[in-house]
């Protein structure tokens, strides 16, 4: 299997330069899709792994996180043949422009995906505007 | 051991979990599969299919003296959209992995994750006992347990080393 395609698959999270991690736990970066609606926008996150209870999402002035932990499986008596995914957190940050209305984001977990959606304040809202012929 | 098992896997869709030591050619087999990988890694094209539209999850594989664990990454399906199955020495995951309703719409911004009809092939080279084979998926990770035979178990022998 080639390097690339893991990378594809699930991104180990970089650090900043001169960064460490204070835990010897592997962060990825989760694959999402974000699709804009008429109303919201949608995020997707494939974190396998994670539910209800592990996965946090939090909202500091413009920066929007996902964190989700998975604790690696007790192996007793097992040895690993073949690993081809990393166990470890996953961790994404995104900036939320003033567009979102911020108290009404709404996040649910369903089969290891992380869904968030983020309504469009009033005022960002497409209106459509009627046009009038010249009567 | 056929002609065909000399191929080289492209990718990572058979993945022996353990090779037959006992033929002259598995040697030459994992040198040929590890020559290829080594090549291709790094090239962004694959010789076949295409990496960026196509589903393949990633599997783990555990294995102690009584049994082998195989684990698989599928976040976003459904159990219902998961087939195992066992024949012979091979166990194979298949399912497909769809889209969102809503990703069908326009509007994307960022599209990382793929979708797409997936088949993965372990070959096993154990004995399992197939009626004991327990499959299990939870938060997107499915886990099937794969209890090794009677005849497997009792073939290992322990070999005490004396000290003269």
């Amino acid at each position: 299997m080639t390097d690339t395609k893991r990378d594809l698959l699930k991104k180990e999270a970089e650090l900043e330069k001169g960064v460490e991690r204070t835990r010897a736990k592997m962060v990825f970066t989760p694959a999402v899709d974000i699709i804009e609606q008429k109303d919201y926008i949608l995020l997707f996150a494939d974190m396998p792994g994670v539910d209800e209870k592990t996965v946090d999402v939090t909202l500091d002035k413009d920066l929007l996180t996902i964190h989700g932990s998975v604790e690696p499986e007790t192996q007793k008596g097992h040895r690993l043949v073949l690993s081809e995914y990393g166990t470890g957190d996953y961790e994404r940050t995104f900036t939320v422009s003033n567009e979102i209305d911020r108290e009404k984001i709404i996040a649910s977990v369903k089969d290891g995906v992380l869904r968030l959606t983020l309504p469009k304040a009033a005022a960002a809202r497409t209106r459509k505007i009627p046009v009038t012929g010249n009567a | 051991m056929t002609l065909r098992n000399l191929v080289p896997s492209f990718g990572k869709k058979r993945v022996p979990v353990n090779f037959e030591s006992d033929s002259p050619f598995s040697l030459l087999h994992r040198d040929m599969d590890r020559l290829f990988d080594d090549f291709f890694s790094g090239v962004d094209i694959e010789p076949f299919g295409n990496r960026y539209s196509s589903f393949s999850p990633d599997i783990e594989v555990s294995e102690s003296d009584k049994d082998i664990k195989i684990s698989a990454e599928l976040p976003g399906l459904d159990e219902k959209d998961i087939d195992v199955s066992l024949t012979d020495d091979t166990l194979t995951i298949s399912g497909e992995k769809k889209e969102e309703k809503e990703s069908k719409e326009k509007g994307y911004y960022m599209k990382e994750r793929s979708y797409g009809s997936f088949t993965r092939a372990i070959p096993l080279y154990t004995d399992v006992e197939a009626d004991k084979i327990d499959a299990h998926f939870k938060k997107g990770v499915l886990t099937i347990k794969l209890p090794k035979s009677k005849k497997e178990i009792e073939a290992k022998k322990k070999i005490t080393v004396k000290v003269d």
